[in-house]
């Protein structure tokens, strides 16, 4: 589209200055065609200018000696009159071709002569005889001037309306070119202006079209037409976002979905909790109490281990949906990482041979020592970590590292990261690990990585997670140095 | 506000340009006010030529020296050019000159009659401030002396100039022809040196006279003058055509012509007003300088305060 736009603007440069240039360049040469026109008139009225000069020193020739003869001052002037017309009529002259200007030489050295001839008659003092041959001698050459001027005047007549037509012509045509131009030209910038404004406002109109149906719900509503340009780039860019926002939608209805049978699973825990623990006193009671075969007491003691299977569960249920208000205090995060690990350490210990460990996992601490105290509710916190502790033990087969990294990061927040070289996780598990009751284990709840990300959302901290398949899992977590609780900074 | 303060930008710009363009166009009506040639002045002066060539060609080539003598005297020049050499002693006091170039002759005249003042006269480009008269015939007309000139055709220039007139007659005067109407079949007067040339070049008469300083500059652009005359007497030097104003004219005018013409070479223009009127500078005159020409007329018994110059 820009370079259509940047093409047509070039075109509408084109045509204005084009146009601007040739409508001068028309206007310019009909001023010159007029200016041709003037000349050509003004030339034919210095040649009858000329003619009547020469008819005047004629008269004044004729005239010499008669009691109407002037004084010589009067005659000096016609004649220099005279002079200076047929210099003009040279001087126009000036670029004509050889012949022209031979023709015109010739009659000024006619005039020069007839001027010398002139002088003559007014200074000799010869008898009548002599006087009347040198008057008729330059009376003659004034007749000859006067015809050869009377010639020119006719050939040129036809020479000059020739010209004049010419003239008339070539100004026609440039006042038709003219008519054209200004007919045209709007009507071509109307027409690229159509062009440009019905593939702007067609392509408008289709993305207004599909915002529409997406209003409406039709979130499947793709934009299906061939765009030009730019406008295909926002219409595929408008499908991808129609695409997120329905995977979004999705989303979030999977989430409330979870949401809500989580609070169902916790009312009910919370209604199944005190019946299970009197069934639980009973059994418990009954197994004591009883005497009993040995096989059977296994069988109690197996119903009183699912008893409390379920209270964990139960508990975990509660954790998730109600979890209790942090408790803040100031914390050292590396003394509670410390004890965590001692924590989690315990679940290492071979239960059969307590002096050897069923893995080999090399714990390695990477502690910022600039670290500050940070506020948090101390049990909470705590439950996080060893949870991701216990999931990083889980997640190694036999012998593998964990590591745990402190550091502080900019604006008051802290970071922590725990990282196992354990079996890894797809992307798809990635993406699920923090619903409830997503688990890969056998005998997992699939609550422990949704009650972490619960517990430190209520933090106001974030927790994120990064696998490779086979190379190992880091969860980071972040929390702020200082807790906004109910508007209060702790 | 900054509206107002736009269109109080464009006021501004638009007086500016209009007082640029009034300041243009009043230095362009000046320059063009300062370089028209005709400029009128307080004080008038009018100067009489004599016809030395034709009438028209003589009149140009006075033009360029009376524009420069206009402009350095601060005086308007009005040049009147007189049909024949004895008009200007005769219209010198009728038509109101104030001043004239006269020839050698007419100036001796005019010492003598009108007591006019001679002020300056032109030093020619060969350096010489005079000129000569001389007799010439075609050299195919068989003419060699004055027995041959018997009853041919003889063209004077004027009764009252030197070489076309005073010549002849000291000519005659020392060949014994005593009396020229019967002598010659015909005899007339050109008006103009530069005719008398022609007409015996061109076979309208026999045998002419005129001044060297015209059968020279003929010459230069006709090389039949030199090739088909031949010259048979000359007459002594006299003095070139000097500017003389009558007697009662302004000191201070007087001077400022004299001043104006004698320091013509000592600026650019003036040398190239000089250089177009074929002179190189012009020299200081006096009535002694036309002592040749007195002595001339003298010798053929001509007294030059009764003298009658009109030709017949």
């Amino acid at each position: 589209m820009k370079k259509k736009v940047f093409i047509a603007l070039l075109i509408l440069v084109f045509c204005f200055s084009g146009g601007g240039m040739y409508i001068a360049r028309s206007i310019e040469e009909v001023i010159t065609n007029l200016e041709n026109v003037i000349t050509l008139h003004q030339v034919e009225f210095l040649r009858k200018d000329l003619q009547n000069k020469i008819k005047v020193v004629q008269t004044d020739l004729l005239l010499k000696d008669s009691p109407h003869a002037l004084h010589i001052d009067p005659f000096i002037a016609h004649v220099e009159e005279m002079e200076k017309a047929s210099h003009v009529c040279s001087n126009c002259h000036d670029d004509d071709d050889d012949e022209v200007r031979q023709r015109l030489d010739h009659f000024q050295q006619k005039i020069d002569s007839y001027v010398k001839m002139l002088s003559r008659v007014y200074t000799i003092r010869a008898n009548a005889e002599r006087l009347t041959e040198e008057r008729n001698a330059a009376f003659s050459l004034g007749e000859e001037t006067l015809a050869e001027v009377e010639k020119i005047v006719i050939t040129s007549s036809e020479k000059i309306s020739k010209r004049i037509t010419r003239a008339r012509n070539s100004i026609a045509e440039t006042e038709h070119l003219l008519f054209f131009l200004i007919t045209a030209g709007p009507l071509l910038l109307i027409l690229i202006a159509y062009f440009f404004l019905k593939q702007f406002t067609s392509s408008v109109d289709a993305l207004l079209d599909a915002t529409r149906k997406i209003q409406q719900g039709n979130l499947r509503y793709r934009v299906q037409e061939e765009l030009p340009d730019e406008f295909q780039v926002l219409a595929s860019a408008f499908n991808d976002m129609a695409s997120s926002l329905k995977d979004q939608c999705m989303r979030m209805q999977q989430t409330e979905r979870l949401a809500v049978v989580g609070e169902l699973a916790a009312g009910l825990a919370h209604e199944v909790k005190n019946p299970l623990a009197g069934i639980k006193v009973s059994i418990e009671v009954l197994a004591n109490e009883l005497t009993l075969e040995q096989e059977d007491r296994e069988v109690f003691l197996r119903i009183i281990n699912e008893i409390y299977r379920i209270e964990t569960l139960l508990k975990s249920l509660l954790s998730y949906a109600r979890p209790p208000e942090p408790e803040t205090v100031l914390l050292d995060l590396h003394q509670l990482l410390d004890t965590t690990i001692k924590s989690a350490s315990y679940s290492l210990i071979n239960p059969t041979n307590t002096a050897k460990m069923i893995k080999e996992i090399e714990i390695v601490k990477d502690f910022s020592p600039e670290l500050p105290p940070i506020i948090a509710d101390h049990a909470q916190i705590q439950q996080v970590f060893l949870n991701l502790m216990l999931n990083a033990i889980d997640a190694i087969p036999t012998k593998g590292t964990i590591t745990i990294t402190t550091r502080k990061e900019s604006n008051h927040i802290v970071q922590i990261c725990i990282t196992d070289t354990g079996k890894g996780m797809s992307p798809e598990n990635m993406n699920k690990i923090f619903n409830p009751f997503f688990t890969t284990k056998p005998k997992g709840t699939g609550l422990g990585l949704a009650i972490c990300k619960r517990l430190i959302e209520l933090h106001h901290g974030t927790i994120h997670v990064s696998s490779t398949p086979g190379e190992g899992t880091t969860f980071y977590i972040t929390i702020p140095e200082k807790q906004q609780i109910q508007g209060i900074t702790q | 506000m900054p509206g107002k303060s736009y269109q109080n930008s464009i006021i501004l710009f638009a007086l500016c340009l209009f007082f640029l363009l009034a300041t243009g166009c009043e230095e362009q009506q000046n320059s063009k006010t300062n370089n028209v040639p005709g400029k009128t002045h307080t004080e008038k002066l009018k100067l009489g030529l004599i016809t030395e060539q034709d009438i028209f060609s003589q009149k140009k080539r006075y033009e360029p020296l009376a524009a420069y003598l206009s402009r350095k005297i601060d005086a308007t020049i009005e040049l009147s050019i007189l049909s024949r050499y004895g008009n200007i002693i005769d219209n010198f006091v009728a038509n109101g000159l104030d001043a004239a170039f006269f020839g050698s002759f007419t100036g001796a005249l005019a010492i003598r009659k009108l007591e006019v003042l001679p002020l300056a006269r032109p030093e020619y480009l060969d350096g010489t401030s005079t000129y000569y008269g001389m007799i010439f015939v075609r050299k195919d007309s068989g003419i060699h002396n004055a027995a041959d000139m018997r009853g041919k055709r003889f063209a004077f220039v004027d009764k009252a100039t030197t070489a076309g007139w005073l010549l002849p007659m000291h000519y005659f005067a020392e060949n014994g022809i005593e009396d020229y109407y019967t002598y010659f079949s015909e005899t007339y007067f050109t008006g103009t040196h530069e005719d008398a040339i022609y007409d015996v070049l061109n076979g309208k008469a026999d045998i002419g006279a005129a001044k060297n300083t015209v059968f020279s500059r003929l010459a230069q652009t006709d090389s039949k003058v030199q090739e088909q005359l031949q010259i048979l007497a000359t007459s002594p030097v006299v003095p070139a055509n000097a500017l003389a104003v009558r007697k009662d004219l302004g000191e201070s005018l007087k001077l400022k012509l004299k001043n104006a013409l004698l320091q013509m070479d000592q600026d650019v223009e003036g040398r190239q007003v000089l250089h177009e009127f074929g002179a190189r500078r012009f020299i200081p005159t006096t009535d002694n300088d036309y002592a040749p020409v007195f002595d001339y007329a003298y010798k053929i018994g001509l007294d030059l305060t009764t003298y009658d110059y009109n030709n017949e």
